[in-house]
Formats: structure tokens, sequence, C-alpha cells
């Protein structure tokens, strides 16, 4: 509850210190005070909420809403962390807290350059306060309580000694066919339950728990850097507003270029982070599948890069006089940034994708759709009325003409085609809208020409004097570093046997653009090192493309099947199964398996395990990281030797549901468990019950159904056997999981069995492949990091 | 001056004439009626359900994954992919494959399963059912 209060008191702070800088603009003389110390309620009380939040998480709070179906109690501290943005309710609550923390940065920063503040803060609170209306009670509030909206709660998550209470058997429902019972928790029953003095978090004792899939690092790491870049980009939109407020369009550029470079570097970490997380850990095989969702933040990251490019631009040719190029550009792609980002939300949240991302988000609801469109829309209008209200001033001629041989030519085009590259990546996104998808190839075609020139114009204009530049002097600087790098191509084609005519120019550029930014750099870094940000940063983006090149180009996959302890080569490496073992308290299995190539080796231990939150059978794949390649390992599925560890006689097999064994020209398929209703709760009180195993058996063109049982009386498993006179075949059951499988024992009826003992092998499928130069992209990005950081440092002294 | 509008116009025309031409090229739509998408030989994202009553075939030798799938009027077809049992398959509500129908069976690329966010809501409707 305490939570709801400090959101909704947020809310209207919110609104207060909006109305507070906006009389500060206007001129009044006291209010600038009263907007400060509403602006720093409203983050304190986003900071509280999140701290709510996080004590709710961590203290198993099930009577929330939120907490029930993204917590459980078997997560450690660092899950459990990331359970506060494992849902909807509370990655949007992160999203306004670190707007709010970012806005406190900013509010320091503007309140000492001029009469900057009021502007620029009256914009960005008025986002933060949009967030916080999402997060409100009436709406996507994570501190809701379970019953205010009627839920069905699976038996298994309540405590069992008040289920026999007997108000409670009006609110049992059972669903006979997943073998389920629920108790519907509405007000009415919470009623009932405080009447009785029961606690609802004494009631819920469980959770539903994490989603396997974000059970890892990751999760605790990516989705905060994604938030906090999103916070970020809502800093250029404000004094992008904040300039047009004031008609003048000089100082904005240099005040916002620190926050511009940092969100961007931040925003790109986090994409990237996204992307390992998929590679190394959820085994997609790459680092970028072009899946809608890591497209949507992939957009406004690419404007951001483009208007970093153009606003280098307008601060080198500003003069006393003039506000520099590309005003109206910059201001654009200032706000284009930030409206991207929010229509990056849109799609991912408002359900808009549900059938086109590997990502799953649940139905958020008409409601939420309706707001987030409002919250797009309302910010585009807030951008177009004040640019369309400026429009004679913006249209004042502040072009002076360049010349075509000019560095800010060159760096217009670079920004164009980096924009053109986001409208590509828009266009695919989209089409979901409209019912409509496209293919991979879509994305590759038309990025790779993209590429290419983009790699070409990073190297050629660095080579570029602003202003203008007389053809024989470009000539003269240019052929050294294209003479380098068309020797390199020549190396790296011959060696590599890169034989595609797209990935050769591509090749080619980027290396062009690694010697022209290397040569700078290491003549920069002598003299003012702090200077070499942006060489460092294209450097990066060109190692990336590099690596883009190889991995695409030249990666091998396969699949195959190993038998323990026998070697298999695959792509020149030698691999051994060498046998399993449990891992993390026995819920996962680790596979270890030998490689070895060229004498030197490595274990590599793929995980499997089948989840208890979604029942299915869940995979982790293992790299073995060396400095020129990856050899990455998928596993597929694991056949125990059955026959080896069992003594009876007769053919020992599992089967999985659905799965079916070949036993003497006869198929035998496990189709699904005889789980009566009363089992459930005889298992629970103690009594006796029995679950049958479904098979059907295909002999001899006949169908048989037969059902062998495990019979359980006060704790004491005792198995049943079925048989089938016309096949001379008896199963019996030795084993059943709850997780789906049963093992079995397949006889003849008449008992000389001993002459088919057949021992069969422990296989494990796996799906091997050889990522060449990975660690190009992984170092790229890193350097690109590196650049955008000293560029912010750079930039942050001039603002 | 004007000869820059002419340039950067035509650039924009070529630009968005290949990446209209692409779109249209590598565009795959949804198809709720399998009935379409047995008598067509494009290649589309078929979306419906898995039949559990059939179950679902692993066939190690050829590496393939079978089962069979229905749209919502209950025409079924049976879907081979490529491939191993993606994670989440038995739990799915719902199958998106992308893929083209050929000799009697729709050959998938990519499976993607769509599983209950929330067990109530799939309880709250089967016992509405």
């Amino acid at each position: 509850m305490a939570g709801n209060i400090v959101i909704t008191i947020g809310f209207l702070t919110g609104l207060f210190t909006i109305f507070m800088y906006y009389l500060t603009y206007k001129g009044y003389e006291n209010t600038l005070i009263k907007a400060r110390i509403g602006y720093h309620l409203t983050a304190i009380m986003a900071i509280v909420a999140s701290i709510l939040l996080f004590h709710a998480v961590l203290t198993h709070q099930y009577q929330y809403n939120y907490v029930f179906n993204y917590s459980g109690s078997g997560l450690s501290t660092g899950l459990l962390l990331s359970t506060f943005w494992g849902g909807q309710e509370g990655s949007f609550l992160l999203w306004v807290l670190f707007t709010a923390v970012v806005g406190i940065i900013l509010l320091e920063y503007t309140s000492k350059r001029g009469d900057l503040e009021p502007r620029v803060m009256m914009i960005f609170t008025l986002s933060l306060t949009f967030l916080l209306f999402l997060v409100t009670p009436l709406l996507k509030s994570p501190f809701n309580f379970i019953w205010m909206d009627p839920s069905f709660v699976e038996t298994k998550f309540l405590n069992s000694q008040y289920l026999s209470l007997p108000f409670m058997q009006n609110f049992f429902f059972e669903d006979s066919a997943a073998g389920k019972s629920f108790v519907k928790i509405d007000s009415q029953l919470y009623t009932l339950l405080t009447a009785n003095g029961i606690a609802i978090k004494d009631f819920i004792i469980e959770g539903k728990g994490l989603n396997p899939l974000l059970q890892n690092f990751w999760m605790q790491i990516h989705p905060p850097f994604l938030f906090v870049g999103f916070a970020m980009s809502a800093v250029p939109f404000s004094f992008a507003m904040a300039a047009l407020i004031k008609n003048d369009y000089k100082d904005w550029v240099k005040q916002a270029f620190p926050w511009m470079l940092s969100g961007t570097m931040v925003l790109g970490l986090a994409i990237m982070l996204g992307g390992y997380w998929a590679y190394g850990i959820l085994g997609w095989g790459g680092y970028w599948g072009w899946d809608p969702v890591e497209n949507s933040s992939l957009i406004p990251w690419l404007i951001g890069v483009a208007s970093i490019h153009t606003l280098v631009i307008q601060k080198k040719t500003q003069s006393d006089k003039s506000a520099g190029r590309f005003v109206k550009t910059n201001l654009i792609l200032a706000m284009l940034t930030y409206i991207f980002v929010l229509y990056s939300t849109f799609l991912t949240r408002s359900g808009i994708l549900g059938e086109s991302s590997v990502h799953s988000f649940a139905e958020p609801g008409m409601l939420v759709y309706l707001l987030l469109v409002i919250f797009m829309v309302t910010f585009l209008l807030i951008g177009s009325i004040g640019f369309i209200s400026r429009w004679n001033t913006l249209n004042e001629d502040f072009d002076e003409e360049e010349g075509v041989l000019s560095r800010e030519l060159a760096l217009f085009t670079g920004a164009v085609a980096i924009l053109a590259s986001a409208i590509i990546v828009l266009a695919g996104t989209s089409a979901p809208i409209f019912g409509q998808a496209v293919e991979i190839r879509f994305y590759d075609e038309l990025n790779l020409p993209i590429a290419i020139i983009i790699g070409l114009l990073n190297g050629f204009s660095l080579l570029l004097k602003w202003k203008s530049n007389k053809s024989e002097y470009i000539w003269k600087k240019l052929l050294t570093p294209f003479a380098i790098s068309l020797i390199l191509t020549v190396i790296l084609v011959l060696w590599g046997s890169v034989y595609n005519l797209m990935l050769i120019l591509l090749s080619l550029s980027a290396i062009f653009s690694i010697v022209v930014n290397f040569e700078i750099a290491y003549k920069i870094a002598r003299k003012k090192a702090t200077h070499i940000g942006a060489y460092v940063a294209h450097i990066g983006i060109a190692l990336f493309l590099l690596g883009v090149v190889a991995t695409s180009g030249f990666s091998s996959q396969d699949s195959l099947d190993l038998e323990k302890g026998k070697t298999t080569s695959i792509f020149g490496y030698d691999l051994t199964f060498e046998g399993y073992q449990p891992v993390e308290n026995g819920e996962k299995y680790a596979f270890n398996i030998k490689v070895e190539k060229n004498g030197s080796s490595s274990i590599v231990a793929p995980v499997m395990y089948v989840s208890s939150i979604n029942n299915s059978l869940m995979r982790e794949p293992a790299i073995w990281n060396m400095f020129t390649r990856d050899f990455y390992v998928t596993p597929l599925s694991y056949e125990d030797g059955g026959g080896q560890k069992h003594n009876h006689a007769g053919r020992s097999v599992t089967l999985r549901k659905g799965e079916s064994v070949d036993h003497k020209g006869n198929k035998v398929i496990f189709d699904s468990f005889n789980f009566p209703q009363d089992a459930m709760s005889a298992m629970m009180g103690g009594g006796s019950f029995s679950i049958g195993a479904n098979l059907t058996v295909d002999g001899y063109g006949k169908t048989y159904k037969i059902e062998p049982k495990m019979e359980s009386d006060n704790g004491n498993r005792k198995y049943v056997s079925a048989k089938i006179d016309e096949l001379d075949l008896l199963v019996e059951m030795t084993n059943l999981d709850a997780s789906g499988s049963v093992s079995l024992v397949l006889k003849n009826i008449s008992g000389n069995d001993e002459t088919i003992a057949e021992v069969q092998p422990e296989v494990l499928s796996i799906e091997a492949s050889v990522k060449p130069f990975i660690n190009l992209v992984w170092t790229g990005v890193i350097l690109m990091v590196i650049g955008f950081i000293l560029s912010a440092i750079k930039r942050t002294k001039e603002a | 001056m004007k000869n820059k509008y002419m340039f950067g116009g035509i650039i924009i025309i070529v630009f968005m004439g290949i990446m209209g031409y692409l779109f249209t090229e590598t565009n795959i739509s949804y198809e709720e009626n399998f009935s379409k998408i047995i008598s067509s030989n494009k290649t589309m994202k078929a979306t419906g359900s898995w039949v559990k009553e059939k179950s679902f075939h692993v066939d190690k030798q050829n590496k393939q994954f079978s089962f069979f799938m229905k749209d919502y009027l209950g025409n079924e077809m049976k879907v081979i992919y490529n491939g191993t049992i993606p994670n989440n398959f038995e739990s799915s509500t719902s199958v998106v494959v992308t893929g083209k129908y050929q000799n009697g069976s729709f050959h998938a690329k990519d499976i993607l399963t769509k599983c209950p966010s929330k067990y109530e809501e799939q309880f709250d409707e089967t016992s509405k059912s």
C-alpha cells in the first residue's frame, strides 16, 4: 500500500514541478526554489518506491500480484533483485528510477548554466511524470495486491494448512485436463481470510518464480543498462525543446553534447550486453538475430550516433553571428532519439509484436496500448509544435555553403548513411504492426552496402579539412592509407579465402577506416591523449565490422551424436563426451565434453535441465573461447544408456511424454500420465493413490492400449505391470518422474529375454560450431564504449 | 543549391525504391487459415496450436522434428522442422512456424513457441469452455 501512496505522491509532485518550472520560465521569481524542491521530492518518491519494491521482493511479499507472478523463494539474492524488472510493471518502475536519478544530475548541470534550468527541467520532468503516471495504482503499479483483480492461484503456491478451512471450498476450481487445482483469490476471499485472522502473505507462501531464460547474470545487468540509456535519451530531447522555447540554437549544442555521447554509449553497451546474453547463455548461436525487440532499441541508437556527427558539424561551424550548420537537422535528430525510445517501448510493451518476437511479453491489455501510443504521440506533438512555431527563425539562412570536398559534407553523408540504416531497421521492425514480417536477409542485404559506405566515410572524412579542400591535396593524403589498406585487404582475402565481393569491400572499408583512424589517433595521443575518443570509437566500429565479416561469412556449424568415451571429429576438433554431473544443487546437469585441437584442449560443459516453471527442457550452450575463434557447443538431447544401469532382465527404456521406442517390431509410445483428481489431495494427505502411464503399443497391425501403474500407500511405492499376451510383451514400470518421463522395462512374458540384453551406449547429441574472430566483435564494442567515454569527458570539459 | 536538393532527392528515391523492392520480396505474411497455406507455395508464417493428442516425433537419424498443428478452424497439417525440439515446446499454447507447404507437409525453417504467461488466464479459458 505504501508503495502506491509513494508513487501517487511522486506523480503529483511531478506535476507541481512542471508548473513551477513553467512559472519560473515565465519570469516569476520565487518559484525556482519550489520547482527544485518539487523535483527532488519526485525523485525521492521514485527512489523510495523502488526501495519498497526491492524490499517486497527480498522478503517474498506474495500478497503483491507482481511479486507473486515474477518472483519465487528458491532464487539467489542476485536473481531476486532481477525479478524487480522481470515483468512489465517493475521494468517501468526501473525506468522511472533511472530517469529520476539522471534528472538530479541534470538539474545540477543545468542550474550552473545560465537560464537553462527551467526550460530543460520542465520538459524533462514532463517525461518523468509521464512514466510515473504509467505506474500509478490505476494503471501498471507493481504494488497492486493480488486480490484486487480476481486471480486463480495454483494450490501448490498456497499454505496447505488453510486449504481445508470450510469457507475455502467455494473458491476451489479444478482443471482436470491439466491435473491442477486452483484457488480463486479475490476480495471476497481476502475478507474471509482476514476475518479469520489469516494474513494473505501467510496464505500465499510461494511465487511463480522467474522465467528460466532470465535466470542468469546477464538478466541482472542488461535491463538496467538499457533503462539508463532510455532515461538518458530524454536529456537531448529536453535540450532541443529548451532551445526551441528560447528560440536560440547556439548554446544547446555544446551543452547537450556530453549527454548525447554518454547516453548513446550506455544504450549501445546495453544493446550489445543483450547480444552477448543471447550468444553466451540463451544459445541463439549469434550475437544478433534481427529480432524486433533487439531492433527496436537499435533504431534510437543509430539516430543518436547520426546526431552526434551532425552536432559536431554545427559546433564546428558556429561563429559569433551564426548558430552553425544543420540547426534543424540537429533539433529533429535529438528529439527523434527519444521519440524512437518511446516507439521501442510501444513495440515491445504493447503486445503488438506478440507473434513475431522471440522475446515474450505478457499481453498488457488495451489500456497500456493506448497509453503508450498517447505517450509517444504527446512527445511527437510537443516536438512538432515547437518546431513549426519556430519555423520562421529556423528557416533564416544559417546556411553557409561548404565545398563539396569538405569534412562537413563527408560527415553529413555519413550521418545520412547511418540514418538510412535506421530507416531500414525501422521498416522491417514495424512490419508486424501491419500483420507482416520480413526475412532476415532484408536487413542483411540492405545494411551491407551501407556498412561499406559508412566504413569508407569513416576514414575518408578524417582526411578532409573543414570547409573546403583542393582535390590534389586529397589525393596526396589519400594515397598512403589507401595503398596500405589495399595491401592488407589483399592479404586478408588470400589468407582467409574471402571470395564474396561484398565481404571483400566491407573488409576493405573497415581496414581503411582502421588505418586512417589509427594514424590520427597515434599522432594525437602523443600530444593530447584525452582527444582520441572519436578515433578509438571509429576503430571500434571498424573492428566490429571485421568481426561481422568473419562470423557471418565463415562460421561453420553441424550437429552430431557423441557416444560416451568415444572420440568424434568435427571441423578438425576431437570431441569426447566424458559424462555428466549435476550442478546448481542438482537442478541442472552439465555434460562434459573434452575438446582437443593441435595439442591444446579444453573441457566445455553445456547444460540441460527441465525447468519446474514451464516444464520444458532448457539448454545452455558452452564455449571454448580461443584467441582467434570460439568453439561453440549447444546441447540438443541426451540418451541414457538404459540397459547398463538396471539389472532387470529385458530392456530398460526411459520415455518422455510423446516419445516412442521400437521393441522387437512393436512400437511403444508413452502418451500421458493418468493422474486422477483425488491423487493430488491424497498425495498431500499421505493417503493411498495411484498414477498410471497411458501407453499405446503398435504391433503387427494392431493397436493396444495399456496402463502400467505406480501405487502409493502411505509413502510406500509399488509398481503394477501391464501385459499384452498376443505380443508376448510385459511392460513393467520402474520409475516415474513428475517432470514428464517414465522408466519402463520391456520383457517377454515367456521369460527368455537373456538373448536380447542389448547394452545401449550413452549418447549426447550436440550442435557444434566454429565462430572465427568473434572476439573482434566484442573488442570492437569495448573500444567503441571507451571511445565514447573519452569523448564524453572531453565534451563535458568544453560544455 | 538547386542541384543539391535534386541530388539528395534522387538518392532518397533510389534508396526507397530498393528498400521497397526488397521489402516486398522478403515479405512474409501471417496466415491463420491452413487451407490457404496448403494451396499456396509461398513462404508464410502459420499461426496455430500444437495438436497435443497426436504428440510429436523426433527422428534422430534425419535430425527432424515433426508434429501436427491445427488452426482456429480445426484444419490440421503436419509440420516438419530440421532441427530439435525448441525450448518450451511442450508447454506452448500457440505456435508460429515459418516455411512452405510442400509434398503433404509444412516444412518449417523456424519455430516460435508462445507460452502461457499466466496460468490463471489459461485456466480461466478452460473453465469457461
